[in-house]
């Protein structure tokens, strides 16, 4: 059965999200079956979200509500959500604004609360003062960024990062070093009570930067395919889903601590990503391997989550997730991620697709000819 | 450990458990396929084997009459529920044919021939009462695959003496070969002659791919043979039988090669696909071809799918399936049919799982591993 695109998108909407798992690509059961909802915790929580309306919080409120638990969320009521819209009615939402505007946040109590939108130490400082007294956990989202510059390989919680801006260091750096002040704000203000989570690439169904997405869809466009750089090379990314229910269940869990949170479990090459995702389409395919030289010198360093083991990001694909694992962090297959991915995109509006324009894109095609051209 | 952490970790298994890939299939599960139009008697020679069950699953929910035709001696253990719904006419293909005598059918499948004789005497009984003969035959017809792009008109192997009668590895391409002709024989443009190569998936009874699935999801360290780039063909069962359902519909006659998946797949895309489908643990050791042979890990036997491109092997893994695919073979994808052999497998009996009837033990993987390490550690 050839892939999804044969799926129109009524038949896909007008489906149930249960059937449309099974439908969409063609595949049926097992791999296919869509997932049961998650089980009860044995506590109900309150949770607040700060941000909560954009990727990972619709995720964390569909996992925590099947959790039992209670969920507020706090932002500028600005984002219409598009992921699980359904949910919003069942949680309380609070206006305000984190640059200058904590009101509705004042005198409220919570068991925890989830910082998933700062990336302003100043923000952080703020929310986790308010909230010191009021709250008994802080987690907050950071990011595997705070290593930039990823200079060695096997990055892991104890590898040291900057605290002070690199004058040349440019947007990774000031990215990075901003996400290390916040953590450090809230190990101040919550002192064992930190929850501090450093993903990799998040990624799958939802994410709004196209980034396996590119992949998935690219994949099953079919045809000639340039991969990049060296199969056997390093690939690094996590399900938003793996992601945001570990979350829950580490709040549910009173894990404390500083945890990285990549993916997958044990190294994963540039060319199992690449022929894990092809094993959701039975299309026609080949896979064109570019060397990673070339790409650069194309204007190519990066194919996220692919991004060339060079210089400042020698190791950012090489970082070790034991710690999260041993706490809990799970992960779906491969498969799974991409097949979800893929029937999502190929449920979005026309114009949200176009954002992605024609594959293989112009830019493909020219260095592909390039790449024969030398003789490859 | 604090009561609470542990509680906690029990929920992360929990939550890990759920995310494993789904049960056993059961046709009954299976989205309902369109009948076709017009309601087919299919007479079934064999049905009860390997392939058989799921030719029987998708032409009862086509909509179609079955009869099946054999000893009675092996009882179905894939879709036993099935066998209610279809008649059951016992009979010898060494010579008892008479439950078919006087009967009609809109088409034969011919499942289980090895010998001429039995499709001579199958097919000449029936050419005048089905309309339709279908017979499964193998790329084994050939013989070797010398050629990078073989295609249907390749010639098939001969054999000296085409009234012998025991099969083995020597004579079954040529005998399947000698039954194809006979198929042709008694229906002229009427026969249908389908040579799968490795057949797998759910019910697989020689568990030959079935092992790197079951491999892969006990995770750890892999050993993958030879050259990851090399070609490999496999068909899965349910692919297969569906097409063939559908080519009795169609009534299309003609010798195909059927094999998948739809375009050139290396070894490692196979590898790597099927560890798409796991979230364990694993990596992929990959020990090259002459190692293993001093090592005498077998192709095929030791490493299903597996069949190095040298001594007449050259061309087996870009055989063409052009012509299948133009008659309407469709292909599951790799995930699919990687993910429903584990089910599959996992539903089977504790000692049935002991004793795989094919690929390495993980006690003779370990040592090829460790051979293999010790020798790359003195290399350099």
């Amino acid at each position: 059965m050839e892939i999804a695109l044969a799926t129109t998108r009524r038949e896909f909407l007008g489906t149930s999200t249960a059937a449309a798992g099974a439908l969409g690509l063609g595949l049926h059961r097992g791999l296919l079956a869509s997932e049961p909802p998650a089980e009860r915790a044995g506590k109900s929580l309150n949770m607040l979200i700060l941000g909560g309306t954009t990727y990972l919080g619709p995720y964390q409120i569909k996992y925590a509500l099947e959790r039992g638990h209670k969920i507020s969320i706090f932002n500028r009521g600005r984002t219409v959500p598009t992921l699980y819209p359904e949910l919003f009615d069942r949680v309380e939402k609070l206006k305000g604004d984190r640059e200058n505007d904590l009101e509705a946040l004042k005198g409220r109590v919570w068991d925890a609360v989830i910082d998933n939108s700062a990336t302003d130490p100043k923000w952080v400082h703020d929310t986790a003062q308010l909230l010191k007294d009021s709250v008994q956990f802080y987690m907050y989202t950071s990011s595997t960024g705070v290593f930039y510059p990823y200079l060695t390989n096997g990055i892991d919680e104890s590898t040291e990062v900057l605290l002070e801006l690199d004058p040349d260091g440019g947007g990774a750096s000031r990215y990075g070093v901003n996400k290390s002040l916040s953590e450090n704000e809230v190990r101040e203000a919550f002192p064992d009570r930190d929850i501090i989570i450093r993903p990799h690439y998040i990624i799958g169904p939802g994410d709004p930067n196209d980034r396996l997405t590119y992949w998935v869809a690219r994949i099953a466009a079919g045809g000639e395919m340039l991969v990049p750089g060296d199969p056997d090379g390093a690939v690094q990314l996590i399900d938003v889903r793996d992601l945001t229910e570990w979350m829950i269940r580490m709040i549910e869990g009173q894990v404390t601590g500083t945890y990285i949170a990549t993916g997958p479990a044990s190294r994963l090459s540039t060319a199992e990503l690449a022929y894990g995702i092809r094993s959701i389409v039975s299309n026609r395919i080949s896979f064109t391997w570019v060397d990673t030289d070339f790409l650069i010198e194309h204007g190519i360093p990066y194919m996220v989550p692919w991004v060339a083991p060079r210089g400042d990001t020698l190791g950012m694909s090489t970082i070790n997730p034991g710690k999260a694992i041993k706490a809990g962090l799970t992960y779906r297959p491969l498969a799974v991620t991409a097949r979800d991915n893929l029937e999502w995109w190929n449920a979005q509006s026309e114009e949200r697709r176009a954002k992605m324009g024609e594959l293989p894109n112009e830019k493909e095609v020219e260095v592909l000819a390039a790449w024969h051209a030398r003789g490859q | 450990m604090t009561t609470r952490r542990r509680e906690f970790l029990q929920t992360a298994a929990a939550a890990a458990g759920a995310l494993s890939l789904g049960a056993v299939p059961s046709p009954a599960a299976e989205p309902r396929v369109p009948n076709s139009q017009e309601p087919l008697r299919i007479l079934i020679l064999g049905g009860t084997g390997f392939i058989g069950p799921h030719e029987i699953s998708y032409a009862l929910a086509r909509g179609h009459q079955v009869t099946i035709f054999n000893r009675g001696r092996s009882q179905p253990s894939l879709f036993p529920e099935l066998y209610s719904r279809v008649e059951w006419l016992k009979g010898d293909r060494n010579g008892d044919f008479a439950a078919l005598e006087g009967r009609e059918w809109d088409a034969v499948i011919d499942n289980a021939a090895m010998i001429p004789r039995w499709v001579r005497e199958s097919a000449g009984l029936l050419k005048d009462a089905a309309s339709q003969y279908l017979y499964i035959s193998t790329l084994s017809v050939y013989g070797s695959f010398p050629d990078p792009g073989m295609d249907e008109t390749w010639p098939v192997a001969t054999i000296d003496d085409p009234t012998a009668e025991e099969v083995n590895g020597r004579t079954y391409g040529p005998l399947k070969a000698l039954c194809e002709q006979e198929a042709e024989k008694a229906f002229p443009d009427r026969a249908t002659v389908v040579r799968p190569g490795l057949i797998v998936g759910p019910g697989d009874p020689t568990d030959r791919w079935t092992y790197w699935p079951v491999r892969i999801n006990r995770g750890g360290e892999v050993l993958a043979p030879g050259d990851p780039g090399t070609l490999v063909r496999f068909i899965d069962v349910r692919d297969l039988t569906e097409w063939a359902i559908r080519l009795l519909e169609q009534q299309t006659p003609g010798v195909f090669n059927a094999v998948g998946p739809r375009s050139h797949l290396s070894i490692a895309e196979m590898l790597y696909g099927i560890r798409a489908t796991t979230s364990d643990a694993v990596s992929f050791t990959w020990v090259d071809t002459d190692f293993l042979f001093e090592h005498d890990v077998r192709p095929w036997a030791d490493m299903p799918a597996w069949l190095p491109p040298r001594d007449g092997y050259e061309g087996y893994g870009s055989i063409s399936r052009d012509r299948a695919i133009a008659a309407g073979l469709s292909f599951r994808p790799l995930a699919v049919t990687a993910t429903d052999t584990v089910d599959w497998w996992m539903s089977l009996p504790e000692e049935r799982r002991q004793s795989p009837k094919a690929g390495l033990t993980p006690e003779r993987e370990a040592e090829v591993l460790a051979a293999w390490d010790a020798r790359a550690e003195s290399d350099q």
